[in-house]
């Protein structure tokens, strides 16, 4: 299948790209890592007339840990993110988690921001940003802007990114001393997306768990710290909150259930790790 | 641009959009392939400086200034990469479509990565080996032997295109590039009954590149069947090339030839069609009833069984008196099973190439199980004389059935004819689940009955079976179905109804295991129950139940005179998995999960019924080698290796010393095809008949010209050894020529008489009961292929087999909506098996010699399906107390069969 004809613009700087962005909105479309526009684009999904290309500006390079977390620029590939020496000791979320991530060769061009951009609501590091309370930092002619993840993901494969702007990090807190985390992913077979996902993080004040694959988004919730039967009950409220529906790959029924089983594992193991 | 493909530079300009797959294959790189259109395949997988990356994901502008290595630039220096030699040491592939990217992405794996390869390698997609020859490939296995003189029936004798197929050298049907190749894109009807009132070509016509537009309005009157048997009227003649009635959603509307396929899909686009719509059904039920919308409105020169009520067949058999034997039972089962829509997923898509040569004949290169009886039905349709038409393949990516039919080189021939251009069509994936075939959904109700002490009383069986808007394959699909599942068991008193019926969806056809998946499901199933009712093992009672050698076999009707059992296995066959589960090995279920086992078997004729022709032609060269025509075409099931072996031991030489072609109108001859897994039983009967032949005349040449007495005479290698004096066969062929004697022969055969082949298999599940996940601990399968040829690729078939099989019991579906379309079309939502779903399965055989086939050998290409899902069932229900009616068994299904058995 073959996509409809759109101009490439290899922006030469952000300023280029930005510009671009503001002339065309959206009927522009930035490519990174490409692994999701590339299908659209050749089954016609989407139709831009310009693709804006920034994968090769240096200023979207890196991963930076500081004191506010881990920067992770728009042109990081998932590959370079999981080849981080330093993502077992911050992220380990991350690091249990982009193993589940597409396959192998797509890992090797898809970015980790162009993921957060595409927002497919069964997709792995929507889920984790989060879970993690990362925000998007956002820019545009305009200006530069920082969104809360929980801000950002919107909806079915929507976001809060205006048409003029393009996603140019990801801000991970790093990882809070003493606590565990767990991630879990439950496909109809190894390697499908998601019917349901959980990630959970522990501390010795908190219980937080975000599911994906259910709701048109990734979505989280804190429990109050308590054992035994309230948190099977928090997790039968959070489930049905979901508003899971049938479709092709399970019923809603059937979802609210693993909701429920996965929940409590993910948060046990979360404990575990905790402990 | 300038990019560096394999050290080399180029400077070649990508189309604007293109992908890098593309644009490598543009530039040559033809071990490079597509089977997807969307990533989800890695058939497409390179190294973009150095790392794997889908090409088809990636943008041809992106390799710009970068460095990318495909197969072809894998091996180094002359000497093949580790991997390729370890893929060609354990034969790690099938068909070979898949293999480039497999091993290119093998090849960049760590240590680490090794040690989790379903996860590794969940970006590569095998259809064919069931991955366990992959995994052994990885591993540095060897699972062949060297060919030499004495190496051939019984060894594991490599194939002969291993070197090619490592290397990205061998061709599949588009691997070629062809001066100014023409595109040909169809546009489907998205209407799932309507008749065409106008079309309006004006806009498409004016696309530039665009040169033609095909319709109804250009297609032959003929009327015939994309399905392809050895008797034309096997099939109804219900299809045109273009029609002016749609019947499926998915159904071609037009075609349109242009010089790129940008320009034919930008053509198909621009096409206005005026519909009138008519009403639909789509429930074979509903179908069959007054009123319903009538599908095909022809009469009885179409061999249609019942038009009025959408019957493309209907069957009725009976022996003994079932309600007699229902009242003798202790314990009856009933139940009414389903079995959905499957699809091949053969990577390689449905593809041909056509061209009209200098002498005005038409050539058609394509991806088919079929090419003479395509060549047959071309010149039907075309009304051409068949010497003006030729069919032939190079290697085909996969089938399994999907290719027995004629559904790209009936359009390829119309625009080729039309046009006198060269053309290439070439089916999209999601064009494979919309508008080609799918295996026939049946919903089969079974009624079976037995004593307290084990015997069957009486067996009723009623089957719908849902052959989509076409009627290809519907009936004997159907009268497979109705066979061998039930007269596998002897049993008094039996009733079988059968009805193949048209809806409007899309086409089912030729599957492997042609209909007896289907309704062994729901026997094997119901058989299983009988026993738990009586409280006997299942092993025991069908041990007490099924026919043995000698014994009248009745399905639908007794079984026709030419089925023997030319060799019997089925008691071996129930013993060894019996053993192997009682072995107790196989992999700890996880804490907590219930455990069960299951079985179930299957019985196959070895050749499909009314004759199977296949001829081979065979001669001695100049250099003292063989040369061999084969008839039969080579798309993964390994009967090429096969063939050579057979020869080989005929003239005790080595495989290596008989080069064959094969699979080419040109040849001369008939071959009926490769289906009904005749590949060995029928065609390899016609090598070794013309191996044979030549072996004769060779030693009686010999005999004549050393004086030696014919009975001393031997071949030996490349020798004949003439009591104690050799003569080489190269010194043989020059004495020949001088003398103008002839050294070459021919073997044919008719498929007649045909033997039985069986089945068994057995699984441990243990299934997580409150997620209704399923995992396999034990699998194990026993076949009765009579003397195994090559044990290898024997047991790749019987691992391949299972694991498609285990992907239509787990978790395929071709999901069709109310209105006819088919949502799931593509690999990313028709999920087949990976790496990691499949579990090992150990492989026995029966020790048996068949007195019909080439060495006693039987067929094993099918049948390894068959019991799969069955035996599937019957351990989840040992596990969870609950039985399953519906196939896929997919968790949330289990999930909510165990919540509402409480
Ligand atoms: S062709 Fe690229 S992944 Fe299938
Ligand atoms: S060998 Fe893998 S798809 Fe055929």
């Amino acid at each position: 299948m073959k996509p409809a004809r759109f101009d490439y613009i290899r922006a030469a700087d952000l300023a280029e790209a930005h510009d671009a962005l503001a002339e065309y909105g959206n009927d522009a479309r930035v490519i990174a890592g490409g692994q999701t526009l590339m299908p659209m684009l050749s089954m016609r999904l989407v139709r831009p007339k310009v693709v804006v290309d920034i994968m090769h500006l240096p200023a979207l390079r890196g991963i930076e840990a500081g004191g506010n977390g881990i920067r992770i620029g728009a042109g990081v590939r998932q590959a370079e993110l999981l080849a981080w020496p330093g993502l077992a000791e911050h992220l380990p979320l991350l690091n249990a988690a982009l193993p589940w991530v597409g396959h192998a060769q797509t890992r090797s061009r898809g970015t980790v921001c162009g993921s957060a951009a595409h927002a497919d609501p069964s997709a792995e590091i929507p889920l984790c940003l989060l879970a993690l309370g990362a925000t998007i930092e956002l820019s545009s002619r305009r200006g530069r802007r920082r969104v809360p993840a929980a801000d950002f993901f919107t909806g079915m494969m929507t976001t809060a990114r205006a048409e003029n702007e393009l996603i140019e990090a990801v801000h991970i807190p790093g990882k809070q001393a003493g606590s565990g985390c767990a991630f879990k992913e439950f496909g109809r077979r190894h390697g499908d997306f998601a019917i349901v996902a959980c990630a959970a993080i522990v501390t010795a004040a908190s219980v937080r768990l975000a599911v994906g694959g259910v709701a048109d988004k990734p979505v989280l919730r804190d429990f109050a710290i308590d054992d035994g039967k309230p948190l099977d009950e928090a997790l039968d409220a959070f489930a049905w909150a979901l508003d899971a529906r049938d479709d092709l790959h399970a019923t809603g029924r059937y979802r609210r259930e693993l909701v429920r089983q996965m929940g409590r594992d993910t948060i046990e193991e979360a404990r575990r790790c905790h402990a | 641009m300038s990019v560096t493909v394999n050290g080399k530079p180029f400077d070649d300009q990508p189309a604007p959009g293109q992908c890098l797959r593309t644009f490598l294959r543009q530039l040559g790189h033809f071990g490079v392939k597509k089977g997807c259109d969307a990533g989800d395949c890695g058939a497409c997988t390179v190294y973009l400086d150095g790392e794997p990356v889908h090409s088809c994901l990636v943008p041809a502008f992106r390799a710009e200034g970068r460095e990318v290595t495909t197969i072809e630039g894998l091996a180094q220096g002359g000497a093949l990469h580790p991997m390729q030699q370890a893929f060609l040491d354990a034969q790690g592939y099938q068909c070979g479509f898949c293999t480039a990217g497999m091993i290119m992405t093998a090849a960049a794996l760590n240590q680490e990565q090794k040690a989790d390869l379903g996860r590794a390698l969940k970006g590569n997609l095998c259809r064919c080996t069931g991955y366990r020859a992959v995994e052994d490939a990885i591993a540095g296995r060897r699972d062949t032997e060297d060919a030499r003189p004495g190496r051939g029936v019984g060894h594991n004798v490599p194939a002969p295109a291993g070197p090619d197929v490592v290397t990205g050298r061998a061709r599949f049907t588009l691997d070629v590039a062809i001066d100014g190749l023409h595109h040909i894109k169809l546009l489907r009807s998205p209407h799932a009954h309507a008749r065409i009132r106008a079309i309006d070509k004006s806009a498409a016509l004016a696309v530039p590149g665009v040169v033609a537009v095909l319709t109804h309005e250009d297609a032959p009157a003929t009327l015939y069947s994309s399905a392809r048997h050895e008797t034309r009227d096997t099939d109804p003649d219900d299809t045109r090339v273009l029609d002016d009635v749609m019947r499926f959603i998915g159904q071609r509307v037009a075609a349109v030839v242009a010089t790129s396929e940008a320009a034919a899909e930008e053509g198909c686009r621009k096409l206005v069609v005026d519909y009138e719509i008519l009403p639909a059904v789509f429930d074979p039920e509903t179908a069959m009833q007054p009123g319903a919308p009538r599908l095909h409105d022809k009469g009885p020169q179409a061999r249609i069984a019942n038009a009025s009520r959408n019957l493309v067949a209907e069957m009725h058999g009976a022996t003994g008196d079932v309600a007699q034997g229902f009242t003798a039972a202790d314990a009856i089962h009933e139940g009414t099973y389903f079995v959905p829509r499957v699809q091949h997923a053969h990577l390689e898509t449905l593809c041909a190439i056509a061209w009209i040569d200098e002498s005005g004949r038409l050539n058609v290169r394509s991806s088919t199980q079929v090419p003479f009886l395509t060549r047959l039905e071309l010149a039907h349709v075309f009304g051409l004389d068949r010497d003006k038409v030729r069919v032939f393949c190079e290697r085909v990516g996969g089938g399994f059935g999907a290719k027995q039919e004629m559904l790209t080189e009936d359009i390829a021939a119309l625009a080729a004819l039309k046009t006198g251009k060269p053309v290439k069509l070439e089916f999209t994936r999601e064009e494979q689940f919309v508008g080609a075939t799918t295996r026939h959904p049946m919903k089969v109700t079974v009624k079976i009955g037995a004593r307290r002490d084990g015997a069957l009383t009486a067996i009723e069986m009623h089957v719908v079976s849902n052959t989509g808007a076409y009627g290809n394959h519907g009936m004997p699909v159907l009268e497979h179905a109705c066979s061998e599942a039930v007269s596998v068991y002897r049993c008094p008193n039996k009733k079988i109804d059968g009805y193949a019926v048209y809806t409007n969806t899309v086409a089912a056809g030729a599957f492997r295991g042609y209909g007896l998946p289907q309704t062994g499901f729901a026997v094997e199933s119901a058989i299983d129950e009988v026993a738990r009712m009586i409280g006997m093992d299942a092993l025991e009672f069908r041990r007490c139940n099924v026919v043995r050698k000698g014994e009248p076999m009745i399905g639908l009707h007794e079984a026709p005179d030419d089925v023997i059992y030319g060799s019997y296995g089925l008691d071996q066959c129930l013993d060894l998995v019996q053993a192997a589960l009682m072995r107790g090995d196989g992999d700890e279920a996880p804490p907590g999960w219930s455990v069960g086992e299951g079985t179930a078997l299957t019985m196959i004729d070895t050749v499909p019924p009314g004759g199977h022709y296949s001829d081979t032609y065979i001669w001695l060269e100049a250099d003292g080698t063989y040369n061999m025509t084969i008839g039969t075409a080579e798309f993964g099931n390994g009967t090429s290796t096969v063939h050579r072996q057979i020869a080989a031991s005929v003239l005790n030489a080595s495989p290596l010393a008989i080069a064959f072609t094969q699979s080419d109108t040109d040849h001369g001859g008939h071959d009926t095809g490769a289906y009904g897994s005749t590949g060995t039983v029928v065609a390899g009967r016609a090598t070794q008949r013309a191996a044979e032949a030549l072996r004769d005349k060779l030693l009686d040449f010999a005999a004549t010209q050393s004086g030696v007495d014919r009975a001393q005479c031997k071949l030996a290698g490349d020798a004949v050894d003439c009591g104690g004096k050799t003569i080489a066969l190269g010194e043989l062929f020059r004495i020949a020529e001088a003398f103008v004697v002839d050294l070459s022969a021919h073997g044919t055969t008719n498929g007649i008489p045909r033997s039985v082949a069986f089945n068994v298999h057995g699984f441990r599940v243990a299934v997580n009961t409150t997620t209704g996940e399923v995992k396999i601990i034990k699998s194990v399968q026993a076949a009765d292929a009579g003397t195994v040829i090559n044990p290898m690729q024997c047991r790749a078939q019987i691992e391949g087999g299972v694991a498609q099989a285990l992907g239509a019991a787990m978790f395929e579906e071709v999901v069709v909506d109310t209105e006819g379309r088919v949502t799931n079309p593509s690999f990313r939502h028709y999920r087949i098996p990976a790496f990691a779903d499949v579990p090992h399965t150990e492989v026995l055989f029966a020790r048996t010699s068949d007195e019909l086939g080439p060495f006693g050998a039987k067929s094993m290409s099918e049948s390894p399906y068959n019991p799969v899902a069955p035996a599937l069932a019957n351990a989840i229900r040992a596990a969870t107390g609950v039985r399953f009616y519906r196939l896929p068994l997919k968790p949330d299904r289990i999930h909510a069969g165990i919540t509402a058995a409480g």
